[in-house]
């Protein structure tokens, strides 16, 4: 029995000692969760799926076959990159981003409305820790399942493009902060929900809606940009028209500036009413976190992979030219070549799909890795925030 | 909601291990758990908390140890403001209806509470091995609970709420689900804590127990402590003779001027299944003499006797903590229990 006139005093080291044995629970509970060992399993069937393609001069080779391609060969694409671009695109995007995401909010939805069950919270906020770092703590619980979940992936994906593709590429490993900063965007939210609710269905399934609004928001206002630059560029280019009839040396023809003065005051007025939808929903996005983005950052950060949408639009450029001469037409690019989803609804005679897809991707590059982590950080600070007040002020 | 800590106008006591005043709950929907307890419980001994369900004992507990906020407090848990949580550290805490995780093994409970309790790590293993000998689980302690039956389960959350070496214990329903043996064997511990001097506030329903293991014992009604004090103290004025009779008593028996000094005095049929022997017309008369003391009552038996009165039988009765408990919690007006919870007006 300690001496019951001296003070109790919480030091450093009591606070360290709780840590970690929350750590430790949080640990085993994953372990005992079959869903963490499941998704472990898929991640290396995803690594050796990985790891089973290959690229040689005559195409791609699955394990010994080849499927000779032209256009896809180690002639065109470094096997490096051919790697990179499986990971940033098959590992990151779909495995990380969708597969193993939904198996971890599956996974760790329960965290907190077990927490918050009547005789398990009784005998955790009874005990000398504050609310707040209990809670915290439990919500790194539910992180530490995918920054498990994504370093295991990450790493070994780190070694098949080590050895497959012959490339050392430390700069892979940006992909475990990443997928976890994308992955704490949504659990903040199922943690607060089910803190709420004390329902492991409830968060999931709120979750999964806040996660689905997100994304059509994400996708609404990339396709009202596209739209808004290409109205944006109409618009010079009318502007542009104008003034060169204007300024011809043969003098200006009149019915064309009547003409031409005409349709820039109806672009002017289509251009408003794009800006006028384009604010709301930039100003929402803004507001909620950059789920897509942020996994994303994952290709800005490897140049080459980044490059390659490019490279490949060049030489499909080359070989569209090469048809044409051979045809002998005008070997000159057209305004509606290589023009993407976006291109080809709001391009024009005047601005070709290209033009707008190069815009718009300016554009999105010119928003700074500190925008895109930075606005979703705070949002997952507000949330949190939120849930640590309701955590604090409750009654179990 | 907001708590009211007064506990500036009440200076700690170093004798009390819980001195709460003035402690009021209240929950949404103007639900009034607890209205004005006042609870000192002294340091050393086992402090039974009573009270039919839904009058308050739970929130009593919850509020002293920070689970729920109390709407209003005054006081001190173990000389310290009521809500610090550092002195969280020298408690023990078993709740009502416990949910420890199902991963874990017994030894791993018990060292993760200790950890929360901050807890030194060997000194943790060395107080988990103790304990699960303590509480008879040391070949169960490798097992998961899941694998655990109730009596098990509590029986390992006993020993949880004591790793931290507490000098307070509080336990809310300790035996619930728990075989006698198992019974027996926490009143073991109980006992074992009372001699070494620690402080256990027990929550039970089981009377005939807290009458075993108490030193004190308070009474809690619709969110009120409406009887404190020793076993022996609430029952004391319960203390009677009754004295049966074949005929009535004669009339000086009922005057306190003649009686002894004897306040109160009364006469009820004497029959009953036990008298059916000695009654069998059913015409025995029982004298109550409350509070009669050993020498007053033999000299009234000489005096019953000296005027011809039969006396079949005198037995000195004192109610039972379980007739005490069954009376407090009754309603006088309707003779029913009061409702559970403490609603309507504080």
């Amino acid at each position: 029995m300690s001496n019951a006139s001296s003070p109790a005093r919480l030091s450093s080291r009591d606070r360290g000692i709780q840590t970690w044995a929350l750590l430790v629970a949080a640990y085993r509970e994953l372990n005992a969760r079959k869903l963490f060992w499941l998704s472990i399993v898929l991640s290396g069937l995803v690594v050796l799926s990985i790891g089973a393609l290959g690229l040689d001069e005559d195409g791609i080779t699955i394990f010994a076959w080849t499927l000779e391609s032209p256009f896809f060969n180690s002639t065109v694409v470094a096997p490096e990159t051919f790697y990179k671009l499986l990971f940033s695109n098959l590992g990151v995007q779909f495995w990380l981003g969708l597969g193993a995401t939904i198996l971890a909010l599956v996974s760790t939805a329960g965290i907190i409305p077990d927490l918050v069950t009547a005789g398990t919270i009784d005998m955790m906020v009874s005990k000398p820790l504050g609310r707040t770092r209990l809670f915290l703590t439990k919500y790194a619980t539910g992180l530490l399942f995918t920054a498990l979940q994504v370093t295991v992936f990450t790493v070994a994906c780190f070694l098949v493009i080590g050895i497959r593709g012959g490339a050392w590429e430390f700069g892979l490993l940006i992909a475990i902060p990443l997928v976890v900063l994308f992955y704490s965007y949504l659990y903040c939210v199922c943690a607060l929900v089910g803190l709420l609710t004390r329902s492991t269905v409830a968060s999931l399934l709120l979750t999964m809606i806040f996660w689905f609004l997100v994304f059509g928001l994400q996708s609404a206002e990339q396709l009202v940009s596209v739209g808004r630059t290409a109205s944006r560029l109409e618009l010079d280019a009318i502007s542009q028209d104008l003034e060169a009839e204007r300024s011809h040396p043969d003098g200006a023809d009149a019915p064309e500036v009547e003409r031409l003065e005409e349709e820039l005051a109806a672009q002017r007025s289509d251009d408003d009413t794009w800006q006028l939808v384009y604010a709301p929903i930039s100003w929402l996005s803004a507001a909620l976190p950059k789920t897509g983005e942020t996994l994303s950052l994952l290709e800005r950060s490897m140049d080459d992979v980044a490059a390659m949408p490019g490279q490949w639009e060049e030489q499909r450029a080359e070989r569209r030219a090469d048809r044409r001469s051979a045809r002998g037409e005008d070997a000159r690019p057209r305004p509606d070549d290589g023009a993407g989803p976006g291109g080809e609804i709001f391009g024009s005679s005047r601005v070709g799909g290209r033009e707008i897809e190069n815009k718009v991707a300016e554009e999105r590059a010119a928003r700074s890795k500190l925008y895109v982590i930075g606005t979703s950080l705070l949002f997952e600070a507000f949330i949190l925030a939120i849930a640590c007040w309701r955590f604090r002020r409750r009654d179990f | 909601m907001t708590t009211v800590y007064t506990t500036s106008e009440v200076a700690p006591s170093a004798e009390l291990a819980v001195d709460l005043r003035d402690l009021y709950k209240t929950y949404a929907g103007e639900v009034h758990a607890l209205r004005g307890v006042d609870l000192a419980v002294e340091r050393g001994g086992v402090f039974g908390l009573l009270g039919p369900n839904g009058a308050g004992k739970s929130t009593l507990v919850k509020a002293m140890l920070t689970v729920i906020a109390p709407t209003r407090v005054a006081g001190s848990v173990l000389g310290a403001p009521v809500g610090d949580r550092a002195t969280l550290k020298r408690i023990g805490y078993l709740p009502e209806h416990h949910r420890f995780p199902q991963y874990l093994s017994g030894r791993q409970v018990i060292e993760f509470f200790g950890a929360l309790a901050g807890v030194p790590r060997r000194e943790r293993k060395q107080r988990t091995d103790e304990l699960l000998e303590v509480v008879g689980m040391s070949a169960w302690a490798g097992r998961k609970l899941g694998t655990y039956s109730k009596g098990m389960q509590q029986r390992v959350g006993l020993a949880a709420a004591l790793v931290n070496d507490p000098d307070l214990v509080v336990l809310d329903e300790p035996t619930d689900g728990v075989d006698p043996v198992g019974r027996r064997e926490i009143r073991d511990v109980l006992a074992r804590l009372r001699a070494e001097g620690r402080t256990v506030l027990l929550n039970s329903h089981l009377l005939s127990e807290v009458e075993m293991v108490c030193t004190r014992v308070a009474i809690i009604v619709q969110g009120r402590v409406v009887r404190r004090g020793t076993v022996e103290e609430l029952t004391r004025e319960s203390a009677r003779y009754e004295v049966l009779l074949r005929a009535p008593p004669p009339a000086w028996c009922f005057d306190g001027a003649e009686n002894g000094g004897i306040v109160g005095a009364r006469v009820e049929p004497g029959s009953g299944p036990m008298l059916n022997s000695v009654d069998p017309r059913g015409d025995l008369q029982r004298l109550i003499l409350p509070q009669a003391g050993e020498s007053v009552m033999q000299s009234i038996i000489d005096r019953l006797r000296r005027e011809g009165m039969t006396v079949i039988a005198v037995t000195p009765v004192r109610e039972s903590l379980e007739d005490l408990f069954i009376r407090e919690v009754q309603d006088p007006t309707t003779g029913q229990a009061h409702k559970p919870g403490a609603g309507g007006v504080p």
